[in-house]
């Protein structure tokens, strides 16, 4: 029971820290919620605060216009009395981060970023233990923040993070059913799909020992897939009063951009200086630019669908539409599982410099455009300019190693020596 | 990121030292597989941009452009359709479309003491003497005799005939909306005893016009010529001068713009043959008195607003009784122009309203013992940057009357020269300076009695037909008031059919805009309004004819200023590469060499592999 006493130890003190944070520094919440770099208009818990005060009054949660998020998570806030909602919503939030880490941890425990079924990475041996994965993503600054800052993304990254743990341990249905889920709750996961199947067919074959029917199983996962979103917005149909207006104002507003609030990505301040006899052009190029990764790392990295997804979250953190730390959370999260091959990477310094540099001045220019008024909307763009290009240099970077450790397998005696293009 | 590992080698340093550069070291093959991956990654990078991309960017840029009819709003626009003389044979294409603004006017002839026949013989001899005196084809006057019962009953006629209707007056009629206009003009013919020459009396408030002869003039049916018949005709003539010459202006200025336009078109000889005709109906001198009408009178609007303010510079009077002399002296002459336009009124009082500095004071004039103001100062009198005269309070333009009333200290207060105590600001609004009464007066008047402002507000009135644009002849404002309706009728007809050229012209030049069909069907409603118009002149029925010009004219403008046609007119094609690249083209270049790259690999392994 060694292993399970650090666990225990683990998430104790994870969730020591975080309910020292929410309960000794009261404005800490209050002040992260607000905060533009956690809480975007389709994640923010104040406009979930709203929705669910309108719904409460039996009011629909999407008049205003405030209020854009999926219409199952009102019945689950509702069911919080409001005399304790501040620290209900506190410990649920911790219990989401607490079930995140045992996802990976399970995840870790699969080996399935070391060697999949069809390719086993030489350096398989130097991986992290599942603790340590753990750790990493609980004792994660953005983790922290996000958990204060209790934006609705948490719901949607524990639920991918439960497909992956699902399909690595061979349970294509249940994995199916938390990517719809995800899906239903932020649209974006839906993306994941592809790669998602991939690792529940490999999952599935390494569990029985067997190939498995490859276009059976496909149309399986995916009818499963289907019918648990259609299930989720039938549920909601019914929720919001038997209209399908919420349609509108949930994806409607993921794929069509209204709100210009800033945020940490590239899309606002794009769609603020375009044309507008452009914008439905580029709203689509932008979308297409997003989905495009998909089927090309399914291709080129067949062989490794855990990878292709961590590579998908890190581009999807970088170039989706309301990205927030949240998401970026979720990529580091992923990330430790390739610990085997962080040797091979180039750029790791300047990555991590230019993350924290912009992790830094991020908020101080924040600030600087909105509050003091002395500097203006590009400051902050610029700074949301680094902190994508630190991401992308980290997702690029890390895609090179995993392809030169698969490259080694192929060519042993190059080990070692440096990348030259002739 | 294929070829990134694929072609990797060893360490620059160690080659360069080890080997000569003449045999440089070759990369090992790829294996096919890699080959075949990263023709599919290719492929699948293309797949999204040819199956998704490509019909994202029809899609989304398309431009919609509703059919408009083109050649029909260009006609209505163009000057020939108006060619006010009756050469229709030149354009006998546009036979079906053309519209010839014409104004028939009805006038009614009344002649109770005379017998039918002669009377008929009179109406036509009259009829005679007025198409010698018109020069002007578009504008003409129709005599038509009314049977009257006074000719059964001769002994019974006279003066005292239904007092009523004439009391009630043509602004009853005038408010009646079954369509048909009534007459223009009433003409009631009496013998007079011991009169020498026939005299004309118009009635001012109603649309009749009493026409006293000599027992002696009444024509014989066998005579040619008749002194009644030609004094009726010069008479009817002299009525309607004024009217006839707005509307040959109106319709010249609107056939030159037209003209204009359409110079380099076609070498039409039409303007030339026009001119003298037109010159000699409008000479120079009326021509100029046109002008200075013109800009003296507003822009049509369906709504104008009026304030009427009453200034002081000193502390009375402070309250007037605006309310009800304005129901009892104002009102009525706004609903009975409400056919033409709406009008919303408010009032308001200031007191201590200074002259502005520029502005000297008054000046006593010691021989007429009063005080004078400078002629030129009277443009600077309104203190724009002191008094509250916002420029637009509700839907349409604002019209301005002031009332100043004078310090007791500097009063009587006239114009120098005119010594007039009221004057019009040309495209503002009018000014009358209200003198009290009596100077010697306890100043206890803290309040205008209803009384003392109604020839104000009279003025006032005067002062708003000429800003819409009325003439100043006849005197009687039924009379005004229908040619009011005849103008604006004639004006807004073209003014909304040049707005269809102008709109069709803007769709032909510009071929990127976009046109929703919001556009498309305000120039049919517009086209439909036009037409009726048209025909409405035509019957003689002007105020439907100015309902449905007013309509069109709506319309017409809305098409023209439809927000989302503009839109694009920023795009031309060559601006778009400066939309497209920066963000395409970086994606683009690798995405075309990757493929150029692939297709050329294709090429030549099915070189190699047809001779072998």
């Amino acid at each position: 029971m060694v292993i399970d006493r650090r666990k225990a130890i683990l998430f104790t003190s994870a969730a020591a820290l975080r309910l020292v944070l929410f309960f000794t520094f009261p404005s800490l919440p209050v002040l992260l919620t607000g905060r533009v770099e956690i809480s975007t208009p389709v994640t923010s818990f104040k406009r979930l605060q709203e929705g669910l005060f309108l719904y409460t009054h039996n009011v629909s949660p999407y008049d205003g216009g405030v209020f854009h998020q999926a219409p199952l998570l009102l019945p689950l806030f509702a069911l919080i009395p409001p005399s304790l909602f501040s620290p209900l919503t506190a410990i649920l939030y911790i219990g989401l981060d607490l079930l995140c880490a045992n996802a990976l941890m399970h995840i870790t425990e699969s080996g399935e970023s070391g060697s999949s079924r069809l390719f086993t990475s030489p350096r398989k041996d130097m991986k992290w233990d599942s603790i340590a994965v753990a750790s990493a993503y609980l004792f994660n600054p953005f983790t922290i923040a996000t958990c204060i800052g209790r934006p609705t993304s948490v719901f949607t990254n524990c639920a991918i993070l439960y497909a992956i743990a699902q399909a690595v341990s061979g349970k294509p249905i249940t994995s199916m059913l938390a990517l719809g889920l995800a899906s239903y709750l932020s649209l974006y996961p839906a993306l994941l799909l592809p790669p998602m199947i991939l690792l529940c067919y490999d999952g599935k074959a390494r569990e029985t020992k067997a190939l498995p029917n490859a276009t059976f199983s496909t149309a399986t996962y995916l009818s499963v897939f289907s019918a648990s979103i259609a299930w989720f917005l039938h549920l909601s149909k019914i929720l919001t009063g038997g209209s399908t207006a919420y349609l509108a104002s949930t994806y409607g507003v993921h794929l069509l951009l209204p709100d210009l609030t800033p945020n940490v990505g590239l899309w606002w301040y794009f769609f603020i200086e375009m044309f507008d006899s452009f914008r439905e052009f580029f709203l689509g190029v932008f979308w297409l630019h997003l989905g495009a990764y998909v089927g090309a790392l399914c291709i080129r990295l067949r062989t490794q669908p855990l990878f292709v997804i961590t590579t998908l979250l890190g581009i999807f953190a970088i170039f989706k539409p309301y990205p927030s730390i949240s998401d970026t959370s979720l990529y580091l999260a992923m990330l430790p599982l390739y610990r085997h091959v962080f040797p091979l990477m180039r750029y790791t310094f300047f990555a991590m410099a230019t993350i924290l540099y912009a992790t830094l001045l991020g908020p101080a220019f924040y600030y600087l455009w909105i509050y003091a008024g002395s500097g203006n909307a590009n400051f902050f763009y610029a700074i949301t300019l680094v902190w994508s290009l630190g991401l992308s240099e980290i997702v690029a970077d890390s895609l090179f190693a995993v392809l030169r450790d698969e490259w080694e397998v192929e060519r042993p005696e190059m080990k070692g020596k440096d990348v030259r293009q002739i | 990121m294929a070829q990134d590992i694929g072609t990797g080698s060893e360490d620059a340093n160690f080659k360069m030292a080890s080997r000569p550069a003449t045999a440089p070291k070759q990369p090992p093959p790829e294996s096919s597989k890699s080959i075949k991956t990263r023709g599919l990654v290719i492929l699948s990078f293309w797949a999204v941009v040819v199956f998704l991309g490509l019909p994202v960017w029809l899609w989304t840029t398309s431009i919609y452009r509703a059919s408009l009819p083109l050649q029909d709003m260009l006609d209505w626009a163009d000057g020939k359709v108006f060619v006010p003389n009756s050469n229709a044979a030149r354009h006998a294409l546009n036979v079906l479309q053309a519209c010839k603004p014409t104004f028939p006017l009805q006038i009614a002839i009344e002649a109770p003491f005379l017998q039918e026949v002669e009377a008929a013989h009179l109406v036509r001899m009259t009829q005679h003497a007025l198409d010698d005196l018109n020069e002007f084809s578009a504008h003409h006057l129709r005599l038509r005799l009314k049977k009257t019962f006074l000719s059964q009953d001769p002994q019974n006629a006279s003066m005292a005939v239904t007092e009523d209707e004439y009391a009630a007056g043509y602004l009853k009629d005038y408010g009646a909306t079954d369509g048909m206009d009534v007459e223009a003009l009433t003409v009631r013919l009496q013998p007079k005893t011991g009169a020498q020459a026939a005299r004309a009396e118009l009635q001012s408030h109603s649309a009749k016009l009493d026409v006293f002869y000599a027992s002696n003039q009444a024509p014989s049916v066998s005579s040619s010529s008749s002194t009644l018949a030609t004094f009726i005709a010069g008479k009817l003539q002299e009525l309607f001068a004024e009217e006839q010459a707005i509307i040959a202006y109106i319709l010249q200025s609107a056939q030159t713009m037209g003209q204009a336009s359409q110079i380099a078109l076609s070498a039409s000889s039409t303007p030339r043959e026009l001119r003298p005709r037109f010159h000699r109906s409008l000479n120079p001198e009326l021509a100029a008195k046109m002008d200075s009408r013109m800009t003296r009178s507003l822009k049509y609007a369906p709504t104008y607003h009026i304030t009427v303010s009453l200034f002081t510079p000193s502390a009375t009077p402070s309250s007037w009784e605006i309310e009800s002399a304005l129901a009892e002296y104002f009102t009525p002459l706004l609903d009975s122009i409400s056919g033409v336009s709406n009008f919303t009124v408010d009032t308001q009082v200031q007191l201590y309203a200074a002259f502005s500095p520029s502005v000297q004071s008054p000046e006593y004039d010691t021989e007429q013992q009063t005080w004078t103001l400078r002629e030129e100062d009277l443009s600077g009198f309104i203190n724009a940057a002191e008094w509250p005269l916002s420029p637009s309070i509700g839907a349409g333009p604002t019209l301005n009357f002031v009332l100043y009333v004078p310090d007791r200290s500097t009063s009587p207060l006239v114009v120098k020269g005119s010594r007039a105590s009221s004057w019009l600001i040309p495209q503002w609004g009018g000014v009358v300076i209200l003198n009290p009464q009596d100077t010697n007066a306890t100043s206890s008047e803290a309040t205008l009695s209803k009384e003392s402002i109604q020839p104000a507000l009279l003025t006032f009135s005067h002062q708003l037909l000429s800003f819409l644009g009325a003439p100043q002849t006849p005197p009687s404002l039924p009379l005004q008031i229908q040619t009011l309706t005849r103008l604006r009728a004639a004006s807004l007809l073209l003014s909304a059919s040049s707005t269809m050229g102008s709109l069709a012209r803007l769709t032909v030049a510009l071929p990127s805009i976009a046109i929703p069909e919001t556009v498309s069907s305000a120039v049919d409603t517009t086209l439909m309004h036009l037409r009726t118009t048209c025909d409405s002149l035509k019957g003689g029925k002007f105020r439907d004819a100015l309902e449905n010009a007013r309509i069109a004219e709506i319309q017409a403008e809305k098409g023209f200023f439809e927000k989302s046609m503009v839109g694009q007119v920023y795009f031309p094609d060559e601006h778009k590469i400066a939309v497209y690249l920066p963000l395409l083209g970086p994606v683009g270049v690798p995405l075309l060499m990757s493929a150029l790259k692939e297709l050329r690999r294709l090429w030549a392994s099915r070189k190699i592999r047809q001779p072998g």
